[in-house]
């Protein structure tokens, strides 16, 4: 029933559908990324160096003289896989967390959000330099990173929806019938999270998006032979004045994408759980 | 799902009082940080004075000479301090401090005379003294100095630095008096005066050091004898130096030097554009916009950039395919993508250095590379194992991976997988396991072959490759005693041909090239090989 | 209450040791030292310089020796900048930082909550999605990004601010610009949705039907009751505020001391790292008591725990 509503809300909602379509674009470019970009990502052409946008390189070349269109699709793989694989990652560890500390209450929660608190009192961003360090080198070590940072506040949420749950009728009647506390946390508490769980992650993969075009900066972004948008905005951040075309088109892919999931997250936020515009 | 609204939130109505005082204190709060506001006031500037302004890359670590290696720490140091000898424009070691030298006839005795006019900006005369003290505070092993081996060719001083002799009388550094310095040497050292324009080198009061200990480079503490002096040191963030007018040289032509900590290049030209710096150095991507332009400087160092083989993995074991990689890769092709006017090389001495020769080395030939690849058992590339290129992550490097990797593939059929690491992290691996196949540079200490050419001896420790050759240590450790300098050339040559030719552990690809913008109306200002700036001779004529 | 905030502040100190111990643990996993570098240095050097700062010594000695000195207050020696204290370093560059990250909270602030109220009010028009639009795009742009682009408008074309450099108040506009627009959107969306829920309350209709003016229903009862939710987020905002300036003050030339995030690690510099890593800590610690204690005051049925 409700899922028809949304579809219905959504179809009256033009920005909605907008961003909807550009996230099923992006996905696709990472997706078929071999197929739809007109050049290898790595081939390179001496004789166009740094070139802007023409016919035959459609937003200009690189400075290897490879093209950034086809840079760009395949920057979409990383940039999507950094993006979700973490959030992911991040709510699956978070989720969990945050049950187990809610269900099982008393010292056992107390001691558990102590530690949430000490990873909450860490920075951030020392945190994620430090780690990728030391994992280093690999597409993984940023997921980890960036997932070992935020999923502190989704423990935190999921917490609070377990203490609420773990009050009411259905979970104490399952309990009375003698479910084990992992088959609650499965089968009662978390499908009745999932909403704010959705939400939660519309929102953080922008995050994670933008997290890793950071790390790009400080130079502890994805390695050669992959770019991410992240790394294509780093390489081209400071020849605005030169080579515009380096900066403005990866930015303007990222700015994009993480504009419609923010728009989609908001109005899935809305509908499912007006509430939620809180926290 | 339920929607049951647990937590009430309809709140009372707040006071008047504290939704007020909320609102004020978001308000005020910036004003009660006044730190932003007065930071110029102290500056004592009169209007008309020359001001030259630039840029250092990072806050200097140290001013203490003694401890400081890096690149910035020099940059200040070199303008407020002088030693016994000194650069001219071409890099030849000459007169500062020290009026004249004498080399013994076996040339283990050097013996500097100091000049008489020469005093601490609190006019204290510098004496041989001084030199003594410093170069044995370099050598202490409890000052814990990086580059004590800078003075590893004066007798024992190695000893008494690696704490095998306790006594530093034994060290051959010895003031006669206060205006000789004597100082004798293990083995004959030809480069030995250029060692001396090295802060490292340069004098130190003992009073001063011990007087304020780790504050001595402080503001107000610090005694110096260069052309200006530090007024102001405003950590992360400003240094502001004055002529020094007890110098003993020719007065300088500017008042005021004030060099800003920027550390982002493209901050720095914004700057210039704006009008707030006299001189920048231009980011790689900067340069080709500015080549036309008449504050344009470019001048090649004497920077190496190198990509070593580690000779014990397989299959570089085979000097056949280390001499097939280097010719597969056509040096101009890289050095067109950086557009920073970097020279190619396949030779190690740099352009500009005494022993450089371009016609040493393997030069792009992408047949003869396939037919040796095909010698060693690679037929096209067939068989040859996926090659690893590891690098520390900085987008330069990155860009010249990318390029030899597809340069690699055309003319050889060979897959590359590159492989960045962050800088510390790569140090770790070239000393604990060295990759088949890594990057490196290296900039002159001092401008003399012996310096690049050391680098590859089996006692280096800076030697990755695990490559070891007797006849090139042979040569090496001759050309470093030789005086002649047609006999000395031809020594070079041969150790060169071997680096570069026949045993081939590193394949030199360019070297490196500073460009700078200097606004028209600075004079004299002269940028050298070795990025050294004497800021003595620039004019500031607005 | 003032015992239980006394608690709140005490607990911060467990809190700090196991922050303390854990960095110091990273910090050793990661591999290579302050003293590397491109040109290796002799033995016999290495090994003086390893006495001077016992990094010869095994590592657990060298965690209690630095945890006996922080219980001292001594952050010790910084590996980099030599013969500087870590303690002198934070002090020199903490205020900067601080400054800088609390022009962009008011900035935040100020942008946030004013567009956020208009666009509640005049919720679904055009000024409303204007506003929210450019908000979302404020989140969607990496820091970098925007840096750039707004000293190339105001600087470089318009020569109206400085581009970089921190001499007097003018040179703060762009930075605090650049590291609140953020967060700015971020409160502005927080308002909009806050103030739009209440509007829909029983007793705004309440207040409507006795005919209170609409400016007087707005003020007085609307934002009061509508602020506590971006209450909440203030602490972790500032925090992050003063804490996230690193690139903005990288690109604008800021003596602050976010650059050290990323210097610090990359130089291996290991008691500076410690050291800022524990100021914010234990600012993010006081920011969240901060907010605890705005929380209870405004709204005196939400117990401190």
């Amino acid at each position: 029933m409700k899922r028809w509503k949304f579809f219905e809300r959504i179809k009256r909602d033009k920005i909605a559908l907008f961003s909807i379509a550009i996230i099923i674009i992006t996905c696709a470019a990472a997706l078929f990324a071999p197929y739809l970009s007109p050049y290898p990502f790595a081939v390179q052409d001496p004789g166009a160096i740094l070139k802007g946008p023409s016919l035959k390189y459609l937003l200009g070349t690189d400075r290897l003289g490879r093209d950034l269109l086809s840079r760009i699709i395949y920057g979409s793989r990383v940039s999507m896989l950094v993006g979700f694989t973490s959030s992911l990652l991040a709510l699956i560890i978070g989720a969990i967390y945050g049950a187990i500390s809610g269900l099982a209450g008393q010292r056992t929660d107390n001691f558990m959000m102590r530690i949430v608190d000490i990873v909450y009192s860490l920075p951030d961003l020392l945190l994620i330099i430090l780690i990728s360090v030391v994992i280093g080198r690999s597409v993984i070590g940023i997921f980890l990173a960036l997932a070992l940072v935020s999923w502190v506040t989704i423990a935190r949420l999921v917490r609070g929806e377990a203490l609420r749950l773990k009050e009411q009728l259905f979970v104490e009647a399952a309990r009375g019938l003698g479910a084990s506390n992992l088959r609650i946390i499965f089968v009662h508490l978390l499908p009745n999270t999932v909403g704010p769980l959705i939400v939660t992650l519309t929102f953080r993969i922008p995050a994670a998006i933008l997290a890793e075009s950071t790390l790009s900066f400080v130079g502890l972004g994805i390695t050669p032979p992959f770019s991410s948008w992240g790394t294509l905005a780093n390489d081209g951040w400071s020849a605005i004045k030169f080579y515009p075309h380096l900066i403005i088109f990866p930015s303007f892919a990222i700015f994009l994408t993480i504009l419609s999931f923010n728009y989609l997250g908001d109005t899935l936020r809305d509908f499912l759980d007006p509430e939620m515009r809180y926290k | 799902m339920s929607q049951q609204d647990t937590k009430e939130r309809e709140n009372p109505p707040l006071s008047p009082f504290f939704k007020g005082g909320l609102i004020l204190a978001f308000i005020l709060v910036p004003f009660l940080f006044p730190a932003c506001k007065n930071r110029n006031t102290e500056s004592r500037q009169i209007k008309g004075e020359k001001v030259f302004r630039m840029v250092i890359a990072s806050e200097p670590p140290t001013l203490d000479w003694s401890l400081a290696t890096d690149n910035v720490s020099f940059h200040v140091i070199t303008n407020i301090m002088e030693g016994l000898t000194q650069y001219d424009d071409d890099l030849n070691p000459v007169p500062a401090i020290a009026k004249k030298w004498e080399t013994s006839e076996d040339g283990k005795k050097i013996t500097f005379f100091l000049r008489d006019n020469v005093f601490w900006n609190d006019k204290v005369p510098v004496t041989a003294y001084d030199f003594e003290y410093s170069w044995k505070r370099l050598l202490n092993p409890a000052t814990g100095a990086e580059y004590a081996y800078f003075l590893y060719d004066l007798v024992n001083a190695y000893e008494y630095n690696s704490g095998i002799i306790k006594d530093q009388a034994l060290v051959g550094v010895k003031a006669k008096s206060g205006k000789v310095l004597e100082v004798t040497l293990k083995k004959p050292a030809v480069y030995f005066p250029s060692l001396t324009t090295f802060m490292v080198t340069f004098p130190l009061r003992k009073d001063i050091v011990e007087k304020y200990k780790d504050r001595w480079t402080d503001p107000g503490n610090i005694v110096t004898n260069g052309p200006f002096k530090l007024w102001k040191w405003e950590h992360e963030y400003k240094l502001e130096l004055t002529a020094n007018k007890d110098y003993y040289g020719e007065k300088v032509k500017i008042d005021w030097i004030k060099m800003y900590v920027v550390g982002e290049n493209n901050t720095a030209l914004t700057l210039y554009e704006t009008g707030d710096l006299d001189m920048v150095s231009i980011p790689p991507l900067a340069v080709n916009y500015y080549k036309k332009s008449k504050e344009y400087i470019n001048t090649p160092q004497l920077r190496g950039y190198y990509y070593g083989f580690n000779i014990r993995k397989k299959p570089f074991d085979d000097m056949r395919v280390r001499r097939a990689f280097s010719m597969a890769i056509d040096r101009k092709r890289i050095t067109d993508v950086l557009k920073g006017g970097e020279i190619p090389a396949s030779s190690w001495i740099p352009k500009g250095m005494f022993g450089y020769n371009e016609n040493i080395g393997l030069k792009f030939n992408p047949e003869e590379a396939r037919r040796l690849l095909a010698e060693a058992g690679y037929s096209s590339g067939k068989g040859f194992p996926e090659v690893n290129i590891t690098f520390n992550t900085d987008a330069e490097n990155k860009l010249i991976a990318e390029n030899v990797q597809s340069q690699l593939k055309e003319n050889l059929n060979i897959n590359v997988k590159l492989d960045n690491q962050e800088w510390k992290v790569y140090l770790k691996t070239l000393k604990t396991k060295p990759p088949e196949i890594f990057r490196l540079g290296w900039g002159a200490d001092y401008p003399d072959p012996d310096n690049f050419m050391n680098l590859f001896t089996s006692s280096s420790g800076n030697n990755n490759t695990d490559w070891v050759n007797p006849e090139y240590d042979r040569l090496i450790a001759m050309g470093a005693g030789t005086k002649d300098r047609a006999l000395r050339l031809k020594i070079y040559d041969d150790a060169q041909k071997i680096l570069c030719e026949e045993d081939v552990p590193i394949m030199p690809l360019f070297v490196a090239s500073q460009n700078l913008l200097v606004k028209k109306y600075i004079k004299g200002f002269k940028p050298n090989a070795m990025d050294i700036l004497y800021l003595k001779k620039v004019a500031v004529e607005k | 209450m003032i015992k239980l905030i006394f608690r709140r502040f005490l607990w911060g100190i467990p809190v700090l040791f196991f922050v303390a111990s854990l960095t110091f643990s990273l910090m050793h996993v990661v591999p290579g030292g302050p003293f590397d570098k491109e040109k290796n240095l002799p033995p016999a050097i290495q090994k003086n310089i390893e006495e001077k700062y016992h990094l010869d010594k095994p590592v657990i000695t060298q965690y209690l020796l630095y945890m006996l000195s922080l219980s001292k207050g001594d952050l010790g020696p910084s590996y980099k900048y030599l013969g500087r204290n870590v303690n002198d370093i934070i002090s020199q560059t903490f205020p900067v930082s601080l400054e800088l990250g609390l022009w962009a909270f008011v900035i935040a602030i100020i942008l946030g909550i004013s567009t956020g109220i208009i666009s509640a009010v005049r919720v679904n028009t055009l000024i409303d999605r204007v506003s929210q639009f450019v908000a979302t795009a404020g989140i969607s742009m990496p820091n970098f990004v925007l840096a750039v682009l707004l000293i190339l408008i105001f600087s470089e074309y318009l020569k109206a601010l400085p581009a970089a450099l921190w001499e007097s108040s003018r040179y703060a506009i762009l930075p605090s610009l650049t590291l609140s627009l953020g967060p700015a959107a971020y409160i502005s969306r927080l308002t909009r949705g806050s103030i739009i829920d209440i509007l829909g309350k029983d007793y705004i209709k309440t207040a409507r039907a006795k005919g209170l003016s609409e400016p007087l229903i707005l003020f007085k009862h609307v934002i009061r009751n509508s602020i506590s939710p971006i209450i909440t987020i203030l602490g972790p905002l500032g925090a992050t505020l003063v804490t996230g300036s690193f690139i903005v003050e990288y690109i604008f030339s800021i003596p602050g001391m976010g650059k050290f995030f990323i210097t610090a690690v990359t130089n291996r510099d290991y008691p500076l790292i410690m050291g800022i890593t524990l100021i914010y800590s234990a600012l993010i610690i006081i920011a969240n008591i901060f907010v605890d204690i705005l929380y209870s005051v405004i709204d005196p049925r939400v117990r401190m725990k």
